[in-house]
């Protein structure tokens, strides 16, 4: 079995995800990072307690599945995935992941309480977008060009004044889609410098491992087997796009067999699903995780016929 | 003045050397599986050039995977010269840092990740060659210290048997063979006796059995039940307005549904306009499954092919009139004898591509993606080299200039979108884009305008080797470029314009009934049909079986 | 999912119904009935989103060249522009082979 894990950033949680999870690892979170979880919708409205459990899910998943023998070949996170998928690869450990994943949520809560968020255009080109945010930017009215999710799906980040004159020239443009996305932070643009210079102090102390496989870069949208790579995007993703498009576009080049998407949601189902279409997929948080290994186990038998 | 000690025999004492230093795991050419990293690690030396072979169907996978596994402090800077770059572990070499050069033609499978490897300085490209031209530097500038090769069968005197797949494994042992190169086959299996010899042992230096065969493709097959009405068509209009047109002799085919769906109707749609012994006996293609039902019904004298193809082998067998066939009754297929054919034997040239500039420049490489060429432009050019004569080629020769000679029919079949509704004929192609990121001298131009004489959408035909300027040739290709922004250009004033000139012509010039483009003409509606035109002797692969 | 209604000025009255294609994927179906107006009316159900301004230059190529009078329901599943003129000058020749 050849198989790409994937984990997904914030943007699906939901009250109850953490049900299914080991009682004794959720135990060392709460006591390694002095928080209390209660996996509800008003937990989910702070930060600090929604990246840690959405981690923490993923990391449960991880160790279920390596615990029966399986492996990843390559690992793509996606923004704050890129910890799990760290930490799937053999690169991070759990006790700094959960450290990490604190401090960035932190940082993230108290940069900008207001007035900054991202949005998201569909049926325009890079390069059209580009100009159009050439036209708006300026030192009072930051926007960037952010993650790049499919070709036609790209998101904007920035202060909100400054993405709703984007959308409105975007749509002019021929846009099929614009929206407003319920983030209320400037993700994955040059306004996050400080926080990922903090995150950069951090991660100078922890040791990051050589890979056991190939790992997927958000900020270059490349493939990597070493460990230098791998810190650089733990502690600088947040300023970069997520390069996702490219990242899944550079995971098929490497034939894998099998996709496993972890949870929680499916936000690429679409783009993953064509990009995939021979691959076998799963979706981790639609099956009981039995059930999940049933079914993995006989894709592995059918592979090795 | 030469020194009279001058050593002319260099190259071959070097060759010895790495032989003698390695003679502990070498028996009588022979070296075991589990020797394989050491001999490698013993007889390349950093700096070599060496060639990895890579087929489009046959990959020498045991070599590859074991290459990007050495040690890369014993082995460095290798310069690999690869026709096709297609497996992950062909670019893991660069990455692990045992190789830092690479001279190729095609990357397709790779392309995504070449792309950005070269544009982060991990790899650097000499250059993107067709097929033909990367041989043919193997004799002159490129020549390899080693080479990296796969066989089916070897016997106990190290002759090989490369059989269906034979491809470009004879080239490239030949250009090592003679001029001190080291030659290293894996082989799939080792024999008392071969069914026949491919490769003589004479060329061959070290043979060793790989943990498994080679990975084979079917890179060739295209499942009929995926041809659209829109292909069938377009198809259609070729048929008429080119095949027929030109009295067509020769062909090649490149890969994809728009050809597969001219295959399947030549039985039909073909037989309907009495063409059948008239068009098309001669080609020059991949045993592609879709060319069953026109080769039993009579259509097809002869078939000569680049490589194999998947679940074809039987059926190849049992029609030695068509297909080159050995005494032992197995197809050899040469890849450099079929794009040497391509280039200069052929009427014409039949392919598809992914955009088409204003001028009519085509070309596969999109944003981020730097696939290579391929063999594409060495059957989509005009050689200029050639001086035979055929009633195709005449047909193009311009009427104004005593000393003109004729044209090899280039033409593009493209519908004016793409799947993903982005326009296929555009202002600008993405390689000139890719050109900069990559730093390449030219930009990666598949089929140059000047080398096109047909393009062919849904809309219609444009007829460009009669145009007689570049603003005409230009008007031709927006008349039949639909919707897109190239296609809103034209008008109907000008449309019929070019069609009184007969630059353009549509469906309904041609005589052809848009009505009856249906799945229903072509001769064979799925894998199933296929089966039953070669009388159960094609063996689809597994992926292709939707019935059991 | 997206809801398109077009008009184009025409001058060929329609006299038969006319159905071509399918909905399938990639594909598109057409059904045209007569009318009594100087003019033709088009709704259009389409499964992808964005591309108004794409039919818009399909349409009127297609009626510039063949102006066809009758009420135009099109239902469509992800067809191209290609595919839409194929159908379009499908319905056109149905109407001309049974005059």
């Amino acid at each position: 079995m050849k198989s790409l894990w994937i984990f997904p950033g914030q943007g699906y949680q939901h009250a109850n995800m953490l049900t299914h999870v080991d009682s004794s690892l959720l135990h060392y979170v709460e006591n390694l990072l002095e928080i209390h979880l209660n996996d509800n919708v008003q937990d989910y409205l702070d930060y600090v307690k929604l990246q840690v459990s959405i981690s923490l899910l993923q990391v449960d998943q991880v160790d279920k599945l390596i615990a029966k023998g399986f492996y990843p070949q390559l690992v793509a996170g996606h923004s704050l995935g890129i910890f799990a998928a760290a930490y799937a690869c053999g690169s991070l450990d759990k006790e700094n992941l959960f450290k990490l994943v604190k401090l960035r949520a932190q940082l993230m809560q108290n940069a900008y309480p207001y007035e900054y968020g991202m949005g998201i255009v569909t049926g325009l080109t890079l390069n059209q977008l580009e100009f159009l945010v050439s036209q708006v930017n300026h030192s009072s009215m930051p926007v960037y060009v952010s993650n790049q999710n499919t070709p036609d799906q790209i998101a904007l980040s920035g202060k909100l004044t400054a993405i709703r004159k984007v959308l409105v020239l975007a749509k002019k443009s021929g846009a099929s889609k614009t929206l407003v996305l319920k983030v209320p932070v400037p993700s994955h643009s040059p306004l996050m410098k400080p926080i990922a210079h903090s995150l950069c102090e951090k991660l100078d102390k922890i040791n990051i491992r050589t890979p056991n496989c190939v790992y997927l870069i958000n900020s270059s949208g490349y493939s990597t087997r070493k460990p230098e790579f791998i810190k650089k995007d733990l502690s600088e993703s947040l300023i970069y796009p997520v390069y996702f498009n490219s990242m899944i576009s550079i995971a098929t080049d490497f034939k894998p067999d099998t996709i496993i998407n972890f949870p929680p949601g499916s936000p690429f189902r679409k783009i993953l699903s064509q990009q995939f279409s021979e691959q076998h997929q799963i979706y981790l948080d639609q099956h009981i995780f039995d059930d999940s290994l049933f079914l993995l186990n006989k894709w592995k038998r059918g592979l090795y016929k | 003045m030469t020194n009279k000690n001058h050593n002319w025999a260099s190259q071959r004492d070097e060759k010895n050397l790495r032989m003698a230093n390695a003679t502990s795991i070498i028996n009588n050419k022979f070296v075991r599986t589990e020797n394989a990293k050491e001999l490698l690690e013993t007889l390349i030396q950093p700096n070599d050039r060496v060639v990895l072979e890579g087929d489009n169907q046959k990959q020498a996978s045991f070599l590859s995977e074991t290459l990007a596994s050495v040690d890369c402090a014993r082995i460095h800077d290798l310069h690999m010269i690869m026709s096709s770059v297609s497996r992950p572990e062909h670019l893991d070499i660069f990455e692990n840092g045992i190789a830092t050069k690479l001279d190729f033609s095609f990357a397709g499978p790779q392309s995504n990740r070449i792309s950005k490897m070269i544009s982060s300085g991990i790899l650097k490209i000499g250059d993107i060659h067709t097929y033909l031209e990367l041989y043919a530097r193997l004799f002159v500038d490129l020549t390899p210290n080693v080479v990296l090769v796969a066989a089916d069968k070897a016997d106990k005197q190290g002759n090989l048997y490369t059989g269906y797949n034979t491809e470009e494994t004879p080239v490239i042992i030949e250009s090592a063979a003679f001029k001190n190169g080291i030659v290293i086959v894996q082989v799939s299996e080792i024999v008392d006796k071969l069914p026949r010899v491919d490769i003589p042992s004479d060329w061959v230096d070290i043979i060793i059995q790989s943990d498994k065969p080679y990975q084979l493709e079917p890179l060739f097959t295209r499942d009929p039940q995926n041809i659209t009405e829109l292909q069938i068509l377009m198809g259609m209009m070729a048929i008429r307005g080119i095949y027929e047109k030109h009295h067509v002799q020769s062909v090649n085919h490149g890969i994809g549904f728009n050809t597969a769906a001219i295959e399947l109707l030549l039985p039909t749609y073909g037989n309907q306009l009495g063409l059948k012994g008239k068009i098309v006996p001669y080609w020059e293609v991949n045993p592609t499954p879709t060319l069953i039902p026109a080769i039993e019904n009579g259509w097809i004298k002869s078939i000569h092919s680049f490589g194999g193809e998947v679940g074809m082998e039987q059926y190849i067998s049992a029609r030695p009139d068509v297909f080159f066939v050995g005494k032992d009754g197995t197809m050899r297929s040469n890849r450099a004898y079929g794009q040497m054919a391509g280039q200069y034997a052929l009427d014409m040239f039949v392919g598809s591509t992914l955009q088409i500039d204003k001028y009519g420049n085509s070309s596969t490489v999109t944003n981020g993606r730097l696939s290579g060429f391929g063999g594409a432009p060495n059957m989509g050019s005009n050689p200029t080299g050639r001086r035979h004569s055929s009633t195709a080629w005449q047909s193009l020769k311009p009427t104004d200039n005593p000393l003109a000679k004729g044209q090899k029919l280039v033409v593009q079949i493209v519908e004016t979108y793409n799947s993903a509704k982005k326009p296929v004929f555009v202002e600008h192609l993405d390689a000139e884009k890719v050109q900069k990121e990559a730093n390449l001298e030219n930009v990666p131009i598949m089929i140059y305008s000047e080398d096109t004489t047909h393009i062919v959408t849904e809309e219609g035909i444009a007829y460009l080797y009669k145009t007689n300027s570049m603003t005409e040739r230009q008007e031709a290709i927006e008349a039949i470029a639909g919707v897109t922004p190239l296609g809103l250009r034209s008008n109907a004033k000008k449309l019929n314009q070019l069609r009184n000139k007969g630059i353009v012509a549509l469906p309904e010039d041609l005589k052809v009934n848009r009505l009856a483009a249906k799945r229903s003409l072509l001769a064979a509606k799925n894998m199933e049909d296929l089966v039953k035109w070669s009388k159960g002797l094609y063996n689809p692969p597994a992926k292709f079986r939707s019935w059991s | 999912m997206e809801k398109l209604y077009f008009k184009f000025t025409t001058t060929q009255p329609v006299t038969k119904f006319v159905h071509v294609g399918v909905v399938a994927s990639g594909d598109l179906e057409i059904i045209l009935r007569p009318n009594n107006h100087s003019y033709s009316t088009l709704n259009i159900i389409t499964g992808s989103d964005g591309f108004k301004s794409t039919w818009s230059n399909v349409l009127s190529r297609f009626f510039d060249r063949y102006p066809l009078q009758g009420d135009f329901e099109i239902n469509d599943f992800g067809a191209t522009p290609g595919v839409v003129n194929l159908r379009l000058s499908q319905v056109m020749e149905v109407l001309k082979n049974e005059q």
